[in-house]
């Protein structure tokens, strides 16, 4: 930087347009970006070998836990790779509701999407609006799963909860409003001048890159690749429903907007579709607690794009091994290309672009001692001393603290 | 020599200044938050903010030349409130006037812009050094169509002194209408000094965190937040005087408020431009400012060129 | 004749020693294996010929003596073939595919980290997903590895 016209600057792993610790390491030339160096796997936390250590059941929980948006992706394709090897055969209404919950997802996602790409090119006005939408949709996902994020619906064989009648009017009428708000998005992308002059243009994939790369999800959609999971290999109850598989030509950021906001009026129109045409029955069967030996891969639509998880089962209650490979670390190749001779500005736009979820891409971490010289793993005990250890250091007393909750126990 | 003194210090200069900033930024925070759909600050906030970032350590980064460091956001302050003491506040009288006093007013604005180029080239901060950059690259953009804009108002006038600019339109009401067009320019080039959304390029928190401001906290970075404030309301007065030279004639008090007003009203103009709209990049910027800003500036200069050579002949 | 079954056929035809590992599981869902010195002819095949033009990714297995590569390639629209093939634990060497899908490189240095296989042809550049300084030889993902003091 001093004394020359080059110069690096990093973006990340800790950095206002990254929700995630991510590292990208950006060599500039006045605003042009010379090139760039992506370091991942900040975000390692050791799931796939955690998921081999617990029960099927348990992993159902863990797995949904590997990324807070699409949630319902990972437990869904998960169990529908476990139900496959046992070769179960769900009822109906389980696989309509599976699906009526991984729309709901959709819309919340693709929302939330919006609100961050208007924060990264400095329109916080469509960041306050999209979020403000997006807590409809959380309602309705609180209100049938219980939960806003974490829903908790799958299980082996099905899924946890039913919806009543009158849930299912609420759905109705929460899709109306976002539907009404949408369209005025659309019409907003479509018109807004500054907003176009930042989106279109920029992050420009074409449709062979999106190919040679393997993109997947909107990304690869905007770029013109005709490639939905739930179209090709059709899952839960998508095989019954109506939609289309929206595709842009603009291979930009522009393009990837546009396939976002057109998405969600399928996702509302889907979701229309799961209420009105939900059929009587159980919503779960009985699984086995161990699964039989064999394997199975699922893919599934997040989102972001594919998700793909592998199990194989080794006739335990365990299994043997969990394969995740979430939408973005598909993605995250396609960003150097985007970023080719491109201006720092655009960057933080072309990254949100692929809508990355770090958290889903990365799957482990340990965490070490630093600070002592054998670079030992700390356990869950041993850390949990270190901490009270270091907390003592700095003068605070656990003593009267334990003893108060003693009494309240 | 006392009366100098309570004008510079307390009324209508540092003190009344900096109440009124702050609560312009009320005015704005507010209204920018009402029109997201957001609750918005209480009235206090921005005094709030400013008191807790009085009380705050200052850190300097040790590769930083702490004398400009600390230097910068001081100069920026003072030339911010100097500025002031020129712009007529109540009927057409100012505190200090002379000849070509609005260009000394432009020029004292522009001190603030350098000043966080200085402060931030200084701390030595890539994400700051890059803010610092941006900041002057657009500072040769929107200067030009500012000076143009405001200008074309004094060329009308025949004068550059904001007194008697102010004069020369209580004797031909009505003749400020002819400068709306230098108003929109002028307005839309405060947003660019301002450093607000859609030019708020060398700040963008996404790219490059706070971009000048990036390592400056506690006293200094109250000053440097101050600045922007008193720049604002700087901004918005000298407008108001320029381009709305009307009710001059009524008695002191009520000229005052409705100085203020017009102030409030400009504050509203550009809070709304920053809610509608998305952060340009450097090079549209700039190319909207010299394609469309300058041609528009040079229409307007005509267009009083033309109006002082028919009418008023 | 279903896609699937054409598929398996034309593999057949091609490479006759595949009869016996190739199976079909349920609709859209091939699953083979095949010997390291066999894989790079049958994936090419598989990638190019037949058109299987986009890797899902690729799984890593450590089945005790060997560690296992499962290339999860699919054809639009959504006939998958799981490619699997099977490398000694002690000499874990394959051969890189970035030539055939650049997006595999993520793939690649996943296994490179997580279960210590040693890819051919692909290029320096940084590790993923393990930190710069975790200790050489630990591969987190093999079967006898294990946290150190649990």
């Amino acid at each position: 930087m001093h004394n020359s016209e080059e110069f690096k600057i990093p973006i990340g792993p800790q950095h206002p347009a990254l929700k995630e610790p991510e590292s990208f390491s950006v060599a500039l030339k006045g605003e042009k970006i010379l090139g760039i160096e992506i370091r991942l796997g900040y975000n390692h936390r050791g799931i796939e070998k955690a998921a081999e250590e617990r029960t099927y059941i348990q992993d159902i929980y863990l797995i949904e836990r590997i990324c807070g948006i699409c949630s319902h992706s990972h437990s869904t394709a998960f169990v529908q790779a476990v139900e496959e090897i046992a070769g179960l055969e769900l009822p109906k209404r389980a696989l309509y509701i599976r699906t009526l919950i991984g729309e709901l997802e959709r819309v919340h996602s693709h929302l939330l999407w919006l609100g961050v790409a208007g924060h990264e090119i400095g329109f916080d006005t469509l960041l306050m609006y999209t979020w403000r939408d997006r807590e409809i949709v959380m309602d309705i996902l609180a209100l049938l799963t219980g939960n806003r994020v974490n829903y908790g619906i799958n299980t082996i064989g099905g899924v946890r909860r039913d919806i009543s009648k009158e849930q299912a009017e609420e759905v109705l009428k929460a899709m109306d409003t976002l539907e009404e708000r949408t369209k005025y998005y659309i019409e907003l992308g479509l018109s807004e001048t500054t907003l176009v002059k930042r989106l279109s243009g920029v992050g420009v994939l074409t449709y062979d890159d999106a190919l040679r790369l393997d993109a997947v999800g909107p990304t690869a959609r905007a770029s013109g690749v005709k490639r939905d999971v739930r179209k090709d290999d059709p899952y839960a109850a998508y095989g019954e429903m109506d939609f289309k598989v929206i595709t842009e030509k603009n291979c930009d950021v522009y393009g990837r907007t546009l396939v976002r906001l057109k998405e969600l009026m399928e996702a509302y129109q889907i979701i229309r579709q799961c209420i009105k045409n939900l059929p009587e029955g159980p919503v779960t069967i009985k699984a086995p607690r161990k699964i039989p030996a064999g394997e199975a891969l699922s893919r599934y639509e997040a989102p972001r794009g594919e998700d793909v998880h592998y199990v194989k089962a080794n006739g335990t209650e365990k299994p043997e091994r969990v394969k995740v490979r979430a939408p973005t670390l598909a993605n995250v190749q396609a960003v150097k290309q985007m970023l080719k001779d491109r201006f720092l500005a655009d960057m933080p736009i072309v990254i949100a672009a692929i809508d990355p979820c770090f958290s889903c891409t990365d799957r482990l971490v340990s965490l070490r001692q630093v600070d002592s010289k054998d670079k030992k793993t700390m356990n869950w005990q041993t850390l949990r001393e270190y901490s009270i250890d270091w907390h003592r250091k700095q003068g605070i007393d656990f003593k009267k603290l334990n003893q108060k909750l003693k009494t309240n126990v | 020599m006392f009366k100098d003194l309570f004008q510079i210090l307390i009324f209508p200069g540092l003190t009344f200044l900096v109440i009124f900033s702050l609560f312009a930024e009320y005015f704005d925070r507010k209204l920018y938050a009402r029109l997201q759909n957001r609750v918005g600050p209480p009235w206090f906030q921005p005094f709030a903010d400013i008191l807790k970032l009085l009380a705050k350590e200052e850190l300097i980064p040790c590769e930083a030349n702490p004398r400009m460091f600390k230097l910068a956001p001081l100069f920026a302050f003072t030339a911010a409130i100097t500025a002031f003491l020129y712009i007529p506040l109540w009927q057409i009288k100012t505190l200090f006037s002379f000849n070509g006093d609005v260009l000394v007013v432009l020029y004292l604005l522009t001190i603030p812009t350098l000043s966080f180029f200085i402060g931030g080239w200084y701390s030595t901060s890539l994400f700051a050094r890059i803010g610092s950059v941006r900041s002057m690259t657009q500072l040769f953009a929107y200067e030009v169509p500012l000076f143009m804009g405001i200008l074309s108002s004094a060329l009308l006038a025949n004068t550059w002194n904001l007194k008697e600019i102010a004069l020369f339109y209580s004797a031909h009401p009505w003749f400020w209408l002819f400068n709306l067009p230098g108003f929109c320019i002028a307005l839309i080039a405060l947003l660019g000094k301002l450093e607000k959304v859609p030019f708020d390029i060398p700040e963008a928190e996404t790219e490059i965190v706070a971009g000048s401001f990036t390592e400056y906290s506690g006293k200094l970075f109250a000053f440097l937040k101050l600045t922007l404030d008193i720049e604002m309301v700087v901004g918005a007065a000298l407008l108001a005087a320029v381009f709305f030279p009307f009710g001059l004639q009524m008695n002191p008090f009520a000229g005052f408020v409705l100085f203020l007003l017009k102030i409030i009203f400009i504050v509203f103009l550009l809070s709304l431009l920053r809610t509608v709209m998305a952060r340009l990049r450097i090079d549209q910027m700039i190319d909207f400012c010299w394609k469309y800003l300058v041609p528009l500036a040079f229409v307007q200069i005509l267009l009083n060129l033309a109006v002082k050579g028919v009418i008023l002949k | 004749m279903s896609f699937e079954e054409d598929i398996k056929q034309s593999l057949i035809k091609k490479f006759n020693y595949l009869e016996p590992v190739i199976r079909i599981q349920r609709a859209r869902r091939i699953f083979l294996e095949v010997t390291p010195e066999n894989f790079h002819p049958v994936f090419e095949y598989i990638a190019k010929d037949l058109k299987f033009s986009h890797l899902c990714t690729i799984t890593g297995l450590d089945e005790n003596e060997k560690l296992s590569f499962i290339y999860h390639l699919v054809q639009d629209p959504g006939i998958m073939i799981n490619l699997k093939t099977s490398v000694p634990k002690e000499n874990p060497v394959i051969k890189s595919i970035i030539e055939i899908f650049p997006g595999a490189e993520i793939y690649e240095r996943e296994l490179v980290d997580l279960f210590g296989a040693k890819v051919e042809g692909l290029p320096e550049g940084n590790r993923y997903p393990l930190t710069d300084d975790w200790p050489k030889g630990e591969f987190p993902l093999r079967k006898d590895w294990r946290k150190k003091n649990a």
